[in-house]
């Protein structure tokens, strides 16, 4: 057992319609991972795959050294974390704080257990000012925030996160983006679906970008992000730090805003000041 | 037989229930019966036959329960031609062609609306069911296994079930006003049904039956 | 022209305490794109509920101060699943179910509706079922629903929140296509570098109250770039310690780079 997730040639169609061909790739524990194309790509497709809410009508989805094919979400839940499009239907329970300790209750974790790992998830998402209020009484950026705690409070080994940052504004996707390398670095395999390249810039380090249903490329977001070229036919734009890194020709071609930071005072000769 | 009039469809799936309660019990409620179901068996068991014998199976007990063998056929017939002849409908009825079909006649867009919202609701409601049950399976609940299993699943859908119906009520009410549907607009029918006049005199053929029915049992 | 003049609006939530809104005052005019910029809750998106006319007409609630309103006004809410109208099974239905409900005569909804379909790039949906659509493609639908009905002031919340960055540029020039033939804009977005290519101004939101009003310069500002409001260049360039004024987008910052 190698790879915490692991594809193997999977294929899935909607009836007529292909949605993903012969995609593979391997995601190791503690690593960060987008998942990028235009829509329409076959990104959602993929994640509900490793969710185990659809099964490959070709290939395999292996997480650690199950087969997802051959087990029930419910049973996935121990392993794999997910937040899906319709953040909204994620939430079941009358406060934030209980909803969040859903998944650890239905997998049977003992009392001391659940609370442990519900407070951890609102205190990763700063979400403790609003726990005890009903989750729809939330603006809709918090209820993706409280969705997502959801998700990391089952501390699963894979995190399959569908745009986790849609519609939050800069202080949030830091905080998001804080909780998924906390994550990271307790050896969670993450694996985030994403238009926001900034975001996967910041937070990520590898790009695996899917076209047409087929994986159009897999390399370190680093190199990938900063090729105009080569991201316009998959639908994708540079961000904006990588844009200017190539505009002034900044030394290493960064595509983090620190790093960034950094190259630029070197060349001007400033102090950073971050 | 979607290709039917929505206003033929309604007055089918009106008529067989008018006509079960009216027609002396049981070969009446039998008749209508066996034309529900036989419409019905048209869209196949799991989309038709299977929801209305779902639906129908408790009136049937607690009728047995209740009465004797007699009653419980002529009540239970005419029931089941109630359940068979709406799911039937909900079935064959498209929303939007009786919205189109309703305003054609000059009917106000909003009443029109409401009615095929209603009818519109319990695909909604299933798709939505189906998202909350895959996300609590995606963190742990099993919704398989024992009864207890079962019931535990049922009660943790029920709520949020209803609860984020109601909430997507005020949003899609935001939203249906902001595209002009507003109490008195007089809507533009798009692509109206064609009324043939076979389906008219269909019409008032069943609505001639049902009153030559009631005046012949008041009689 | 002014098409839309808010004056001193307070507006309160039903069966709250606190405003949504508190003394909010701005105009917009015809060609003009204003853009609503602020964290999340600061109140953009209540503002376009009350631009609307939603607000506190459907939503309830209590305004104080005044509202004028001199256009038909459209406006998109930030989720696209909500905004179905649920009555159609093809992506022409759908964007036709607007138009229609103002009663417009057959040939004029037809001819709205097919170009709003090509303005935004999704003719070859048209026959598909709405259900059956992607996020980013229901995005684009809903828009065209808007367009269709032929808005003089047009109110966006998030409009690129499901679209991928193609389509979000897309998105962003088809607006300035729109301001350029007298459309009013007012959009609400947490895309801060798209901004200041697309608005002529911006509204800056704070707990309801505008804390600023100005060209999109704002932006690069010493105090947005401390709430987090700062495009990215101006942050990188306040990062690398060079002294503003700092440049507000890639462009700017090549022109001001030896």
């Amino acid at each position: 057992m190698s790879a915490t997730l692991r594809l193997d040639g999977v294929g899935f169609s909607y009836g007529a319609e292909a949605a993903l061909r012969d995609v593979s790739f391997e995601v190791a524990a503690g690593e960060r991972v987008a998942l990028l194309g235009r829509n329409g790509a076959g990104k959602t497709t993929l994640v509900r795959l490793v969710a185990g809410l659809l099964h490959p009508d070709a290939g395999t989805v292996w997480v650690g050294g199950w087969d997802t094919g051959e087990r029930a979400p419910e049973e996935l839940a121990r392993r794999v974390g997910s937040l899906f499009q319709h953040a909204d239907q994620q939430l079941f329970a009358r406060t934030v704080r209980e909803d969040v300790g859903f998944g650890p209750r239905a997998l049977g974790f003992p009392v001391h257990e659940v609370r442990r790992r519900t407070e951890e998830a609102l205190d990763a998402l700063a979400l403790h000012a609003h726990a005890e209020q009903h989750p729809y009484d939330l603006p809709p950026a918090l209820r993706k925030l409280a969705a997502l705690a959801g998700a990391l409070a089952l501390e699963p080994m894979v995190l399959v996160l569908d745009e986790p940052t849609g519609g939050l504004d800069r202080g949030l996707r830091a905080q998001v983006a804080d909780a998924l390398r906390e994550h990271a670095e307790r050896g969670a395999a993450l694996l985030v679906v994403t238009h926001d390249l900034a975001f996967a810039a910041e937070t990520l380090d590898r790009g695996i970008v899917l076209d047409g249903g087929r994986l159009a490329c897999d390399e370190p977001l680093a190199t990938l992000l900063g090729s105009a070229e080569r991201l316009k036919p998959l639908g994708l734009v540079p961000p904006t730090v990588a844009a200017l890194s190539v505009a002034l020709d900044l030394s290493g071609r960064p595509v983090r805003e620190r790093d960034a930071a950094h190259a630029l005072a070197r060349v001007a000769g400033g102090g950073p000041g971050l | 037989m979607r290709a039917l009039h929505p206003f033929t469809l309604l007055a089918v799936a009106a008529a067989l229930p008018a006509l079960a309660w009216i027609l002396p019990a049981p070969a009446g409620g039998l008749a209508t019966a066996g034309i529900a179901f036989c419409l019905l068996g048209s869209r196949g068991l799991r989309r038709g036959l299977w929801p209305a014998l779902v639906a129908a199976a408790p009136f049937w007990l607690f009728l047995l329960l209740l009465h004797d063998v007699r009653t419980t056929l002529a009540i239970g017939l005419r029931i089941s031609t109630m359940v068979a002849s709406f799911v039937w409908l909900a079935a064959v009825l498209a929303p939007d062609r009786l919205v189109e079909a309703t305003v054609a006649r000059g009917w106000s867009i909003t009443a029109a609306y409401l009615f095929a919202a209603t009818l519109s609701a319990v695909p909604m409601l299933r798709a939505r069911a189906r998202r909350i049950v895959e996300a609590q399976r995606c963190r742990g609940l099993s919704p398989r296994g024992s009864v207890a299993n079962r019931l535990r699943a049922l009660r943790a859908l029920a709520l949020p079930l209803v609860l984020s119906a109601l909430h997507e009520v005020d949003e899609r009410t935001l939203a249906l006003e902001a595209r002009g549907l507003v109490p008195g607009a007089r809507r533009t029918p798009l692509a109206p049904p064609p009324d043939r006049v076979v389906e008219r005199v269909v019409r008032w053929g069943l609505l001639l039956l049902c009153l030559a029915a009631l005046v012949r049992r008041v009689a | 022209m002014t098409r839309l003049a808010l004056e001193e609006v307070t507006f309160w939530y039903p069966a709250t305490r606190a405003p949504a809104l508190r003394e909010v005052s701005l105009e917009v005019a015809a060609g003009e794109i204003v853009a609503l910029v602020g964290k999340v809750g600061a109140g953009a998106s209540t503002l376009l509920l009350v631009a609307a006319d939603l607000a506190p007409r459907v939503t309830g609630g209590r305004l104080a101060g005044a509202v004028r309103r001199r256009a038909r006004s459209g406006i998109v809410l930030p989720t696209p699943w909500t905004q179905l109208s649920g009555m159609a099974f093809t992506v022409w239905d759908e964007v036709a179910f607007g138009p229609a409900n103002l009663g417009w005569p057959g040939h004029e909804i037809a001819r709205h509706v097919d170009h709003a379909l090509e303005r935004l790039e999704i003719v070859s949906l048209a026959a598909r079922d709405p259900i059956t659509l992607s996020g980013g493609e229901l995005q684009r639908v809903i828009v065209a629903g808007l367009l269709a009905m032929d808005p003089d002031l047009v109110l966006l919340d998030e409009p690129t929140a499901e679209l991928d960055p193609a389509g979000a540029r897309s998105m962003w020039r088809l607006l300035r296509l729109l301001a350029g033939e007298g459309k009013a804009i007012v959009v609400a977005t947490s895309e801060l570098d798209a901004v200041p290519d697309v608005a002529d101004r911006v509204v800056w939101l704070e707990a309801g109250a505008v804390r600023a009003i100005g060209t999109p310069q704002l932006l690069a500002e010493d105090a947005a770039c401390d709430d987090g409001l700062g495009t990215t260049v101006a942050r990188i360039w306040r990062a690398a310690g060079l002294a503003p004024p700092y440049p507000l987008t890639v462009a700017d910052a090549v022109q001001r780079w030896p």
